[in-house]
C-alpha cells in the first residue's frame, strides 16, 4: 500500500521535493525559476533537494517527486518505477509528462524507421520504445499540463498537494476561459484554433497573446473530434493538416481523436 | 419632462459630464468586433456597433467574482467587497436591456443574490435604440426586443441632428437635470421620433417563422426531435454560446488559498450547461449525457422552462450565440426547423413529463 502524504507533517519539517528529468526540454522546470515572489514562498513550504537529473534515484531522501518529460526508453521505465516506489506523491509536470507531448511524433512511424532516421547506422545500439506519458507506466497523483506548464496552475497544484487535497483538472474547453477573457475568437477572423477540444486551465494563454491554441494541455475527456474536424475542414484545412494539429502534442493519446479519422 | 433632446454636437460634453458623475462603461471596437470597456477616451465610444462579445452582464455578474475572504485558524470570514461604486452603462442595446431584466428576475428570486442586488442599485442604464439590424443573426423582433420596453433609466434615439432622450426613471432624470444643452423635446422632435419608428417597421421583421406562443408549444412537443441530435453532432461543447448569452447565469464557486495555506478567498465563476461534467452528480451519474441533450437544454432554458416558471422568454434575440459558434449552429435555424417539423409532422408525445423530471432549473 502506498504511504499517504501527511499534510499536517508539513507544518513542522518541510517535505522534501525532488525533480527528475526524462525526455523533455527542461522548460517546465524553468517555469519554477520564473515564479518570482511565489518561488520564495514555495521555498518556505518545501525543501527542494534536487533540481536536476544528476541526482541518483535512490541516493537522496524525498517525499514529493516532480517528473518532467515523457518515457521513451526501457531505462526510463525502470527509473520512473523506482521513483514511484520511493515517493509518496508523484507529480507529472508539463505536456511531455502528462500527455507525451511533441515527443509523440516518434509514434507516427514504426520504431525501427524512427531509430534509423535519427541515429542512422548506429541505430541498433540504441534502445527506444514508443513515447508514453508518465501515467501509462506508474500512478500519477497530480497532473500539471501545458507546454510549458502555466505558473498559476503550478502554484495551485503545490497548494493542493501541501493541503493533501486532490487537484481537479478542468474538463472543459480552453474556449470557456477565452470567452471570459473576451478575446475575439480566431474563427471570427477566419483563423483556426484547437481551443474547442483542448482542456482549459491555462487561462487561454496563447490566444490572449495573439496565437492559436495548439492543444498543449491535451484534449478534454471526451473531445468532439469529429465536430472539430468538420469545423477545420470548413475553414479550409486539409485532412492531413488537421491530423497534424491534433497530433502536435497529443499523438501518444491517439485513441481520443482516432475515431474522427477512421 | 418625459422626453428630452440633445444636439449631436453636444453629446461629447454630456459624456464628459457623465464620466465625472460615475464610472462610465461603453462599447468600443476590438479588432473586428466590439466590447464594453471603461471609457478612457470619449472618442473611442462606438454608438453604432453589433452586440459586444460579452454582454454588459460582466459588470453586474462578473466572470470571476470575489465573494468573501476567510481564515482557517482562527476561523473567520469577511465580505470581499464592502462598497459597490456607482456606474453607468452607456449605449446599451434594447436586447441587452431585456437581458438585464431577465437576470433581475433570477437574482431577485428567493434567496436573493446580494452581490447582484448591490451592484444593480448602483447601476444606471442609458440605452440606445437600433434603427437598423446589427446583422443577420439577431432575432430581436420575434422576441419583441427591437424597441425599448422599459428597464432603462434613459434611452437615446437618433432622429438625425439630435438624439431624443426618453426619461424613464428618477436616476435618469438626475443625469440631465439643470443642463442647458438638454432641452425638453418639442413637437417637431416627437414627430421625428414617430417617423423613425415607422421607418423601423419596414426594416425589422419577425425572424422566427411563428409566434412566441407557437414556439413555446412546439418546444413542448419536440423534446425527442431528431433536430437535437443534429445540433449535438455538430456542437463541440466549447461553451461559447452560454458564455456570451445575456440570460445565462450559471456559476460555480471555488476556494483559493493563499500560499500561507491559512487564508483564502471564495470566488464565484461562470459555469455552463455545455460543459461535460455540468450535470454529473456523486456516483458518476450524468443527467445530461451527450452534447445533444446539453444543447437541447440550452434552448429549453430560453424558450420553455423560464416561460413555465416566470412567464418570460429568456432569449433576448441578441444573436450572440449564433455569432460566436464556430460550428455555425444558428438559433434562428434551429427554432425554424422545429417550427417546420411542427407544421409538417403529426403530433408527437408531449415533452412536459420528461422535462419536469429530468431537466430541473
Ligand atoms: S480563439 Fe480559440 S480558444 Fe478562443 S474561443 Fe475561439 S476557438 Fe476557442
Ligand atoms: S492556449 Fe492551448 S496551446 Fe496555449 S497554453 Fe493553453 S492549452 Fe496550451
Ligand atoms: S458555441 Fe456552438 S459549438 Fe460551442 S457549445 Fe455552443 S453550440 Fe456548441
Ligand atoms: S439565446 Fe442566443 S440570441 Fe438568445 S439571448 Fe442568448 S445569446 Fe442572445
Amino acid at each position: 500500500m502506498k504511504k499517504q502524504f501527511n499534510p499536517e507533517r508539513s507544518r513542522g519539517a518541510k517535505p522534501k521535493v525532488a525533480f527528475f528529468d526524462f525526455t523533455d526540454c527542461e522548460g517546465c522546470q524553468l517555469q519554477f525559476a520564473n515564479m518570482g515572489q511565489a518561488l520564495l514562498e514555495v521555498a518556505g513550504l518545501v525543501d527542494i533537494v534536487n533540481f536536476r537529473e544528476i541526482m541518483s534515484e535512490e541516493g537522496q531522501d524525498y517525499e514529493i517527486a516532480f517528473i518532467e518529460g515523457s518515457i521513451t526508453t526501457d531505462k526510463d521505465v525502470t527509473r520512473v518505477k523506482k521513483i514511484r516506489e520511493k515517493a509518496n506523491v508523484l507529480v507529472a509536470l508539463g505536456a511531455c509528462a502528462t500527455i507525451g507531448g511533441v515527443n509523440g511524433i516518434k509514434n507516427r512511424a514504426p520504431l525501427e524507421l524512427a531509430k534509423e532516421r535519427v541515429y542512422g547506422k548506429k541505430s541498433d545500439t540504441i534502445n527506444t520504445i514508443n513515447t508514453m506519458p508518465v501515467h501509462k507506466v506508474v500512478k500519477v497523483d497530480y497532473f500539471i499540463h501545458g507546454c510549458p506548464a502555466y505558473i498559476p496552475e503550478i502554484i495551485t497544484v503545490i497548494k493542493c498537494l501541501l493541503m493533501g487535497r486532490p487537484y481537479v483538472l478542468p474538463n472543459y474547453a480552453v474556449c470557456t476561459e477565452c470567452k471570459m477573457n473576451e478575446n475575439v475568437c480566431r474563427y471570427e477572423k477566419d483563423q483556426e484554433c484547437l481551443g474547442p477540444v483542448t482542456r482549459a486551465g491555462c487561462n487561454s494563454w496563447c490566444v490572449n497573446n495573439g496565437n492559436r491554441c495548439y492543444g498543449c494541455r491535451g484534449l478534454v475527456d471526451n473531445p468532439a473530434a469529429d465536430g472539430q474536424k468538420d469545423i477545420l475542414l470548413k475553414y479550409g484545412l486539409k485532412l492531413e493538416e488537421i491530423l497534424q494539429h491534433f497530433t502536435l502534442y497529443n499523438d501518444s493519446m491517439g485513441e481520443k481523436y482516432d475515431q474522427a479519422f477512421k | 419632462m418625459k422626453y428630452a433632446s440633445i444636439k449631436k454636437e453636444d453629446l461629447n460634453i454630456w459624456l464628459e459630464y457623465l464620466s465625472g458623475r460615475a464610472r462610465l462603461y461603453a462599447p468600443r471596437k476590438k479588432e473586428n468586433l466590439f466590447v464594453f470597456r471603461p471609457v478612457k477616451d470619449i472618442s473611442e465610444i462606438a454608438l453604432k456597433y453589433i452586440p459586444t462579445i460579452l454582454p454588459p452582464k460582466k459588470y453586474y455578474f462578473p466572470q470571476k467574482e470575489k465573494l468573501f475572504k476567510f481564515k482557517i485558524r482562527p476561523f473567520k470570514t469577511a465580505k470581499a467587497i464592502k462598497e459597490f461604486e456607482d456606474f453607468i452603462l452607456f449605449a446599451v442595446h434594447t436586447c441587452d436591456i431585456a437581458g438585464i431584466q431577465c437576470l433581475d428576475v433570477i437574482f431577485r428570486e428567493s434567496p436573493e443574490d446580494p452581490n447582484y442586488l448591490n451592484r444593480k442599485e448602483k447601476m444606471i442604464i442609458i440605452g440606445i435604440e437600433c434603427l437598423e439590424y446589427c446583422d443577420k443573426h439577431a432575432n430581436c423582433t420575434s422576441m419583441g426586443n427591437h424597441v425599448p420596453r422599459g428597464g432603462y433609466d434613459l434611452m437615446l434615439v437618433d432622429i438625425g441632428e439630435k438624439f431624443i432622450l426618453h426619461i424613464n426613471s428618477e436616476k435618469g432624470e438626475k443625469l440631465i437635470r439643470g443642463l442647458t444643452y438638454i432641452k425638453e423635446a418639442n413637437d417637431a422632435d416627437m414627430l421625428s421620433l414617430e417617423r423613425v419608428r415607422e421607418a423601423k417597421k419596414k426594416i425589422f421583421k419577425e425572424e422566427l417563422n411563428g409566434s412566441l406562443a407557437k414556439i413555446y408549444e412546439t418546444f413542448d412537443r419536440h423534446f425527442a426531435s431528431p433536430i437535437w441530435q443534429d445540433v449535438g453532432r455538430r456542437c463541440v461543447a466549447c461553451g461559447n454560446c452560454t458564455s456570451v448569452c445575456p440570460t445565462c447565469y450559471c456559476f460555480d464557486t471555488s476556494d483559493e488559498m493563499k500560499l500561507s495555506l491559512n487564508e483564502g478567498m471564495r470566488y464565484r465563476i461562470w459555469n455552463s450547461c455545455q460543459m461535460e461534467d455540468y450535470a454529473k452528480v456523486a456516483g458518476g451519474e450524468d443527467f445530461r449525457k451527450g452534447r445533444d441533450s446539453r444543447q437541447r437544454h440550452r434552448y429549453y432554458r430560453k424558450f420553455k422552462y423560464p416561460v413555465d416558471k416566470f412567464n418570460r422568454y429568456f432569449c433576448t434575440g441578441c444573436g450572440r450565440c449564433t455569432r460566436t459558434c464556430m460550428a455555425e449552429i444558428s438559433l434562428i435555424e434551429t427554432v425554424n426547423s422545429l417550427l417546420a417539423a411542427e407544421s409538417g409532422t403529426p403530433e408527437r408525445p408531449s415533452a412536459s413529463g420528461v422535462a419536469e423530471r429530468g431537466e430541473a432549473k
